[in-house]
């Protein structure tokens, strides 16, 4: 069975509730002949995917959604296999480098070449090119991303890249120049709501309107999440009241009640209550940087004005050590102890002088 | 290297005996192995015949026997037994260690008690082969702590012979191809040995009843275990050993080297520790020998120089004692090469054997000078516990005696620490063999629990060294093969800042005490997030109706809790269940791995003691 998000997903522009600006755009340039690189940014959740598969429907009709998983073996420098799935229909296909880690380089490079080396196999195509669907392209290492960058000029005549990022900020400069940047905006809260709305009616369920706008608020104009909520609260409630309650996700529970333990004490036997809970988030693969950020907005409203650029900073700080180093624990950690400090001497009066 | 037992003039060698007996016994019971003793027999014959002929060695002998002979000679100057010009009478032939070999119980290096409990034990099997009685003996301990000299001492003590496994020698390929070729069939060791127990358990050492040694008591001693890799061949050994101590009728023991104790992470390590305690559940005794002392050791050399008549000084003595590390076969070894005279490998290019006698004169001693430099002996090592052990507990003199010196830079009293209570923390590292990368983990799994309970400054401070250490480390990462150079400086460099950062951030540690080091958990949590990150890469491509194929971060975040609340989502919860149950097995594993560090460090501290 379906989610709500899959199951009411918009398959064709004309159905996209909104930025029917963009929408419009799409299809112009769809239509146009001629298509360019695209790099489609904007936070979690705004709708970029769902876009861009109108926009190839658009482009090559319905014959995009008949889609295959393949699995592909790539054989790294050093001998190592790696297994690599791609979703691909006749025209496109669709892969996240980021899954291989470290050795998305190899994977972009083989097979970006062989599919551009092979032209359009169905003649009837309306197009002569096939279009490659990178998602995570923020998530591509530097090499990866200049292997990515020479393919497009290479390549140009047969294939078309479509990047898929949450920021532009972690790609290379060569490639944001060579492609078309599409922003999409993350929804408002009026249009969640319109969505969440339009969905009731078609699931039969029975609208009140505040707690839509709750799950809009706490969504954090993240539209996949609000949909999510409004089935998990449908769901779980026989009749739904303005009153309901919204859990929070389980990691976001737990980020809380660190949040709650790191105020309560500082103390070293502390962090180690601590580390237990952040080592269980890490094995439910919660990205070690979402945890840094939701730990330190909870935070934040707990600690004197005062406090709080200071924490900012070091929050930041220690976001870029996690990015460059391997054992996220340590940095996280660390980060848990600087807190500790600042809020400890903070309360005892004591100036910090050095660092 | 026994071989040259056969020539000492000691007619009451009992230890001799045993060997011959023991090799005999071994032909017959087990012709396929061919061990050092077995084959020793006919050259040492050979050779007796040749120095019984020396005095009037000349032309007229063969060929053969000068071929024979030079080598002979190769082999006495390789060996280096020519090394004391005051041989007292006898020959100086052979290594020390086979030459000073124990062949009484007061000889023994080891300490007494522990000879006491082993003889005891010899005795009470020997008395009456009781069946309740287990008659398996497993002895543990370092290498050169005189475990199998104290079988055989006791032994001939108590006037029974032993037969002795020894692991065959390994079989290189030009060897294998060479017996292939001659129709001789490839036995892997661990075959050979599982028959070798087969036959022992089912017709014991009977089938030499023929000859009179059979009379006296035999005892069976396993020297090492043959090599295992893998499971398979563990759990074969492991059903082997349980048959043989549940059924043997002879008193055995087997001996347990416990070299690879240094690094506790070693999987074959791990393996010998299970099948130690294997034995013991099949009701094996054990004896645990310790390092021998530095008395023993210095006794027991000092007798070997009064007995070789080489010169040492007591200080010597005492330098290669202490650099031995409570190993008495390398003392022995460190002794006889120090008192090796330089001069004597010029012997090489000398053929004529009467010259290589001739040269042996007595006033060569007194080229020994007493500044003769240590260049032997082992470095001392450290096990990874040791070293952790050493950091955590960050020992530091009580006051700072170098506060008065002039030349010392000044420094804020914040960052004023006392000196540390032990070598520079890179020389340790050395020792123990540590890697950058587990020695920061775990510094990190058991720092925090050597800290003061309200040190939360420097509980900081070491997590921002340990992350500046993890940060070193992963500069390089995926280019380990270009840059192997800056890679090692990389390595030591991160190691060290994690270690000193440690030490240093640590500004308040807690009073010495005992407390178990753990194994960093950190490995644990990155092996299951990779197996739910890879179930959950898997559940995207074949959990939905359609392939939504969302971001990673995505499904981990919002669709996994989404699928625990809706209770349903049969893929989803389900999945997720299991990664939470499989996260608490290996959370018991922890609780294993814990003890068993325990135990080692425990074991660690005795060491200390000593």
């Amino acid at each position: 069975m379906a989610l709500l998000v899959d199951k009411h997903r918009p398959r064709t522009l004309d159905n996209l509730s909104y930025h029917s600006d963009l929408s419009a755009r799409l299809r112009a340039l769809a239509q146009s002949g001629d298509f360019p690189h695209l790099l489609v940014y904007g936070p979690s959740g705004a709708g970029k995917k769902t876009r861009i598969v109108a926009t190839l429907r658009e482009l090559y009709g319905p014959g995009v959604e008949k889609i295959k998983i393949d699995s592909r073996v790539f054989q790294t420098t050093s001998n190592r296999k790696l297994e690599f799935n791609i979703v691909a229909s006749v025209y496109h296909l669709e892969i996240t480098p980021s899954d291989v880690g470290n050795y998305d380089r190899v994977v972009v490079q083989d097979l970006l070449k062989e599919v551009a080396q092979t032209q359009q196999v169905d003649l009837g195509a309306k197009q002569r090119f096939k279009v490659v669907v990178i998602n995570e392209a923020d998530h591509l290492t530097r090499d990866a991303q200049a292997a990515l960058r020479r393919t497009m000029e290479k390549y140009s005549p047969n294939l078309r890249l479509i990047l898929l990022a949450n920021s532009t900020s972690n790609i290379i400069a060569p490639i944001r120049s060579r492609t078309l940047l599409v922003r999409v905006a993350a929804p408002s809260e009026d249009e969640i709501c319109q969505v969440l709305k339009r969905v009731g009616e078609k699931e039969h369920f029975r609208d009140v309107e505040a707690l839509n706008q709750k799950i809009a608020k706490d969504s954090g104009r993240n539209l996949r999440r609000a949909l999510l909520m409004y089935e998990a609260v449908h769901a779980q409630n026989e009749v739904v009241t303005e009153k309901s309650l919204v859990p929070p996700p389980d990691w976001e529970a737990l980020i809380a009640q660190i949040a709650d333990e790191i105020i309560e004490e500082h103390t070293p036997a502390r962090i180690l209550q601590v580390r237990a809970k952040l080592y269980d988030l890490l094995t439910h693969c919660i990205p070690a940087t979402t945890i840094l950020k939701t730990l330190t907005w909870k935070l934040i409203p707990k600690i004197d004005d005062e406090l709080k650029p200071d924490i900012i900073r070091w929050s930041a700080f220690y976001e870029h050590r996690i990015r460059l180093g391997t054992k996220v624990i340590f940095h996280l950690e660390a980060f848990v102890a600087k807190f500790m400090r600042v809020l400890e001497s903070y309360l005892n009066g004591i100036e910090l002088d050095f660092d | 290297m026994r071989k040259r037992n056969d020539l000492v003039v000691l007619s009451s060698d009992g230890e001799d005996d045993d060997c011959s007996v023991s090799s005999s016994n071994r032909s017959y019971s087990k012709p396929k192995s061919r061990s050092l003793i077995a084959r020793s027999n006919p050259r040492g014959a050979k050779k007796a015949r040749l120095s019984g002929s020396r005095s009037h060695l000349s032309k007229e002998s063969s060929n053969a026997d000068e071929i024979r002979f030079f080598c002979k000679d190769f082999d006495e100057v390789f060996n280096g037994f020519k090394v004391s010009a005051g041989f007292g009478g006898s020959n100086t032939k052979g290594l020390w260690v086979d030459k000073y070999k124990p062949h009484s119980l007061e000889e023994l290096a080891v300490h007494k008690k522990k000879v006491e409990e082993v003889k005891v034990w010899f005795e009470e099997r020997l008395r009456s082969s009781k069946a309740e009685l287990s008659n398996v003996l497993v002895i543990t301990g370092q290498t050169g702590v005189g475990k199998s000299a104290t079988i055989h001492a006791i032994a001939s003590h108590l006037g029974a012979s032993v037969c002795e496994w020894n692991t065959p020698t390994p079989i290189i390929w030009q060897e294998h191809l060479h017996n292939s070729s001659t129709g001789i069939n490839y036995t892997s060791k661990l075959d050979e040995f599982e028959n070798f127990v087969e036959r022992i358990r089912k017709y014991g050492l009977n089938l030499s009843s023929s000859t009179e040694e059979s009379k006296s008591p035999t005892v069976l001693l396993i020297d090492d275990l043959p090599v295992m890799n893998g499971k398979v061949s563990f759990q074969r050994l492991q059903s082997c050993l349980h048959l043989l101590v549940q059924s043997t009728r002879i008193p055995t023991t087997i001996l347990l080297t416990d070299y690879i104790k240094t690094d506790s992470a070693d999987h074959s390590g791990r393996c010998l520790e299970e099948l130690q305690l294997c034995l013991e559940n099949a009701g094996a005794c054990k004896v645990a020998f310790n390092p021998i002392t530095n008395n023993s050791i210095k006794k027991t050399l000092s007798r070997i120089c009064r007995q070789e008549q080489c010169n040492t000084t007591a200080e010597q003595i005492d330098l290669i004692a202490k650099v031995s590390g409570g190993d008495i076969r390398q003392a022995i070894t460190s002794l006889q090469f120090f008192c090796l005279k330089p001069d004597s490998m010029h012997s090489l290019s000398l053929r004529d054997t009467t010259t290589t006698y001739s040269r042996e004169k007595p006033d060569e001693v007194s080229s020994m000078d007493d500044g003769f430099p240590l260049q032997f002996g082992r470095d001392e090592t450290l096990s990874l516990f040791h070293a952790l052990g050493k950091f955590l507990h960050n020992k530091r003199d009580t006051e700072n005696a170098m506060a008065l010196d002039q030349d010392e830079f000044p420094l804020q009293q914040r960052l004023l620490r006392l000196p540390l209570k032990m070598d520079a923390p890179e020389k340790i590292l050395c020792q123990a063999h540590g890697q950058a990368r587990p020695i920061a983990d775990f510094l990190h799994e058991n720092v925090l629990d050597f800290m003061s309970e309200d040190a939360i400054g420097d509980a900081w401070a070491v997590a921002s060294y340990l992350g500046d250490a993890d940060m070193l480390l992963s500069t390089f990462r995926g280019m380990l093969a270009r840059y192997n150079e800056a890679e090692n400086v990389l390595q030591s460099a991160a190691a060290s800042v994690a270690v000193r950062g440690v030490l240093f951030g640590n500004a308040h540690p807690l009073p010495s005490r005992w407390h178990a080091i753990r194994r960093p958990k950190l490995w644990q949590i990155e092996q299951s997030s990779l197996r739910n990150k890879n179930e959950m890469v898997k559940r995207r491509f074949n959990g939905y109706s359609r392939p939504s194929f969302s971001d990673f971060s995505v499904v981990t975040m919002e669709y996994t809790p989404v699928f625990k609340w809706l209770g349903q989502g049969i893929t989803g919860g389900l999945e997720t269940h299991q990664a939470l149950t499989q996260c608490n097995e290996t959370n018991d594993d922890f609780d294993k791995m814990s003890l068993d560090d325990k135990e080692s460090e425990s074991t660690d501290d005795e060491i200390e003691d000593w």
